[in-house]
């Protein structure tokens, strides 16, 4: 070979750099710049949904105390729950997904960089729509599941509620691109060899949290639409008088809602399943098991919703098909359970706070786990609903599943990301600190329901025997924030005074590791070749590629591949970044402001600017610009 | 130990494979999927609303022959739309732009007629009469919305100019598109069966 190895890093470079200014900034389509805005900003939601949170303890920490009125109680955990289930949990796995699965599978971006760029901006700007509402002193008010006929005109005339229902449809836009992203980039850039039987774990739990996005959001979107008609345009959806159904609004809510907790559970078990094996030193226990289950996981998953609405009345049939499904899906579980316990038995396990906090989720899970089989047991669930009971169950299921997790990725891949190491010694204080404020903050919950608490009451008598596990709980929901502000010290102060990383710190066996830290931005300069399950323990790529086929480096390309086998069956040719996919996010904000005042001719304005822009976007590019 | 999977790493030139162009096609794929699940939930919402009722349609079942004539111009159309993407593969691009052309006249002719369709059944029925008058409203205007967007992607390929990508492979947004209307149309047959056949056939069998 006549040209040097610098000579093709310059090419790359030049056609993969997004230029270094303030049009490169807002244009950008790159999935690591991207995927870090997504993980920034699903925290910044994550400290406002937590601060939130902690003002409500501190109402609750004693009986009939006035920290707050009523009203803005209800704003409050209605924004908690709303903000933490759809604008942290979701995302921030997105995020972690963007940033690594193009890495993971040997590509060199995503399916569809600019619908990348789209679902980023349209994510942002609904989380801004939402918070919007607060300004007008109008919070969303009724729970994040919005029961009617509370949430209907009669009962809540403010604005809160339709932002509410147009910030989710809006969050629906984004969330749905962002699936069916990663649907064809998992099943179609996968680099050559790298079979469906040697994919990463957590590309199984994202492509099953994808299908189950497809699938079930239309369900929220619907429910939705019907609110929005039932309060301003005088349908009668949810109006029993006009021969509606308030149940409607449940059914639809909950074949949304249920499949959405695997889709902010599963990917996070994704991460487990490469964390746990990298630091136990050896190839994960059961990787087919822990596939099947996670797949028959989000497939169950349509099939449990009632147990939502076990209270509201329904045929003994129903609610036993439905409680059985329940107890199905705890199966599926365990399996991946005993497969992560079986890894670290089987191995020789390494100390690490990203091993900390992986194990401590799988803790944490079995206890919210075990809580949601009892109520998945019919009798059971009468006696605890709408009870702390409840709260406890959600939060140990969502922090040990989605919160725990995230942190041991970051751990994790924050060297991959950043090129330097986070402090070990205060990652551990972090980890201590979190896991025992969330016990010490979360397990009297468990108590505090069985003893009659309800959930949802902005204060509570003196006399009942709340007060004194009350406190504890405010104690602990403190000292679980203090926990999460301490890494997030250490994010700041690891930045800059962080030990190099280098490409693989970890000695771990994904294809993200081969690349270097912070990686390139066309990530690898050859692309890879796999041929196990572990490239970078088996040396899958031992004879490189001596004659520079694998380089494509006349224009911004990557390799397609058949799904099954990973056959090379193509050349995609990856969008330079642009300008339109924050344009389009910005009309779209515009509309659903519209939408929330009703002014109909801003909103016909909007949908014509969405569809120039659509077409700007899709006009074809000459030979030239596509190279 | 985890086995490895002996299937040998290939040896394609990979300088030498053509550019993908499937991408599009499998997220319209998705996209329709998704959108299935937005109208099956409103048909679902459809049964839901009416479970506990003794009929459903409780007034009076909607009239039979506009539909039906909107359902003919539909298929027809998607008959000619298909007819325009074979003449694309082999690349008669005139006649399969005058398909494209005379199926996006067809989707205007079916928003008119609905819109006289919708005159006649609104002396008896509007949203705000009860909740079968809402979800049957919902449902058709959700689907002419879809046309509507149908349409405007129709037209869009329609003025598309043949370079770059579309001069290499012409068919891929004309075949995108189609595949779009085809769904478009697909759902028009469910409403037609579900909100028109169905309650027409109750009539019939119960009287009124």
């Amino acid at each position: 070979m006549a040209e040097t190895a610098t000579a093709v890093q310059d090419r790359l470079t030049e056609l993969w750099e997004t230029p270094k200014s303030l049009y490169g900034w807002f244009a950008t389509v790159d999935h690591k710049e991207l995927g870090i805005r997504y993980i920034v900003t699903a925290f910044v939601f994550l400290i406002a949904g937590g601060i939130e949170a902690l003002i409500m303890r501190i109402q609750l920490s004693q009986p009939n105390l006035a920290v707050l009125s009523p009203e803005t109680y209800d704003q409050l955990f209605t924004m908690h729950g709303v903000t933490m289930i759809f604008w942290y949990a979701s995302p921030i796995l997105s995020g972690f997904a963007i940033f690594l699965i193009p890495l993971m599978i040997g590509a060199r971006d995503m399916a569809f960089p600019r619908l990348n760029a789209f679902t980023y901006w349209t994510f942002l700007f609904s989380g801004i729509f939402l918070y919007i509402s607060p300004l007008f002193r109008e919070a969303p008010h009724a729970g994040w599941f919005a029961y009617v006929p509370y949430t209907l005109t009669a009962y809540s005339p403010g604005v809160g509620m339709d932002f509410y229902a147009l910030a989710l449809i809006f969050l629906t836009i984004s969330t749905t691109g962002a699936a069916l992203n990663f649907l064809i980039t998992i099943l179609r850039l996968r680099a050559p060899g790298m079979a469906i039987s040697r994919m990463p774990l957590f590309l199984y739990s994202t492509l099953t949290a994808s299908f189950d996005v497809i699938f079930s959001l239309p369900a929220l979107s619907a429910a939705c639409i019907f609110l929005e008609l039932d309060r301003h345009w005088g349908t009668h959806f949810f109006k029993v008088p006009g021969g509606g159904s308030t149940f409607l609004w449940q059914q639809l809510f909950w074949f949304f809602g249920h499949p959405w907790v695997y889709v902010v559970f599963l990917p996070a078990t994704g991460m487990i399943s490469l964390i746990i094996p990298v630091f136990s030193r050896r190839p994960i226990v059961g990787y087919a098991y822990i596939a099947i289950a996670t797949v028959l996981t989000g497939v169950v998953g349509f099939a449990v919703w009632l147990h939502h609405m076990f209270t509201v009345g329904m045929s003994d049939i129903a609610m036993g098909i439905f409680s059985a499904g329940s107890m199905t899906i705890s199966i599926f579980t365990t399996m991946q359970v005993f497969a992560w316990l079986a890894t670290v038995w089987k191995g020789r396990p390494v100390a690490t706070t990203s091993m900390y906090y992986a194990l401590s989720s799988v803790i944490l899970l079995v206890v919210g786990g075990l809580s949601g089989v009892f109520t998945g047991v019919i009798p059971a669930d009468w006696q605890v609903h709408n009870t702390y009971y409840v709260v406890a169950h959600i939060h140990y299921v969502l922090i040990g599943g989605n919160l725990f997790p995230v942190f041991a990725a970051l751990y994790y891949w924050f060297p991959k990301m950043s090129g330097r190491m986070l402090n070990e010694k205060v990652g551990k204080i972090s980890f201590w600190t979190m896991f025992i404020g969330f016990n010490v903050g979360f397990f009297p919950m468990h108590i505090l329901g069985l003893i009659g608490m309800p959930r949802r009451i902005f204060t509570y008598a003196a006399g009942l025997g709340f007060g004194g596990w009350n406190m504890v709980v405010t104690i602990g929901s403190f000292v679980l924030g203090i926990g999460i502000l301490i890494t997030f010290l250490n994010i700041l102060f690891s930045l800059t005074l962080g030990r190099a990383a280098g490409p693989n710190p970890w000695n771990a066996d994904g294809l993200e590791w081969l690349t270097d830290s912070p990686p390139k931005a066309y990530a690898f300069e050859h692309i890879p070749l796999v041929s196990s399950r572990h490239p970078l323990w088996d040396d899958s790529d031992k004879l490189g590629d001596p004659e520079n086929d694998r380089i494509l480096d006349n224009g911004r390309l990557t390799v397609t591949t058949t799904w099954l086998d990973a056959e090379p069956v193509g050349i995609a040719t990856i969008p330079e970044e642009s300008l339109l996919p924050l344009a389009m996010s910005i009309v779209m904000f515009g509309l659903f402001v519209a939408l929330a005042f009703r002014s109909m001719w801003a909103v016909l304005a909007m949908l014509i600017l969405i569809f120039v822009s659509g077409c700007i976007w899709m006009w074809p590019r000459t030979e030239k610009e596509v190279a | 130990m985890s086995t490895i999977v002996q299937i040998p790493p290939p040896r394609a030139r990979l300088a030498l494979l053509p550019i993908d162009q499937t991408r599009g096609l499998q997220a319209v794929w998705a996209l329709i999927s998704t959108e299935s699940m937005l109208f099956m939930c409103m048909f679902g919402a459809y049964y839901y609303l009416g479970n506990n009722k003794d009929r459903w349609a409780i007034e009076k079942a909607p009239d039979l022959i506009y539909p039906f004539v909107l359902l003919a111009i539909l298929l027809s159309s998607s008959v000619v739309l298909h007819w325009g993407e074979i003449q694309v593969h082999k690349e008669r691009f005139g006649a399969a732009r005058a398909a494209l052309w005379f199926t996006v006249l067809l989707g205007l002719i079916f928003l008119v007629m609905q819109g006289f369709e919708y005159a006649s059944e609104w002396k008896n029925l509007t949203p705000d009469t009860d909740s079968y008058g809402s979800i049957f409203y919902t449902i058709t205007t959700l689907h002419a919305a879809h046309v509507i967007v149908g349409v405007m992607i129709l037209m869009y390929v329609g003025v598309q100019p043949r370079y770059g990508f579309a001069r290499r492979t012409p068919h891929m947004p004309y075949q995108v598109a189609s595949r779009y209307w085809h769904f478009v149309d697909a759902v028009w047959i469910f409403i037609v069966s579900l909100l028109y056949v169905i309650p027409n056939i109750q009539v019939h069998l119960h009287g009124r």
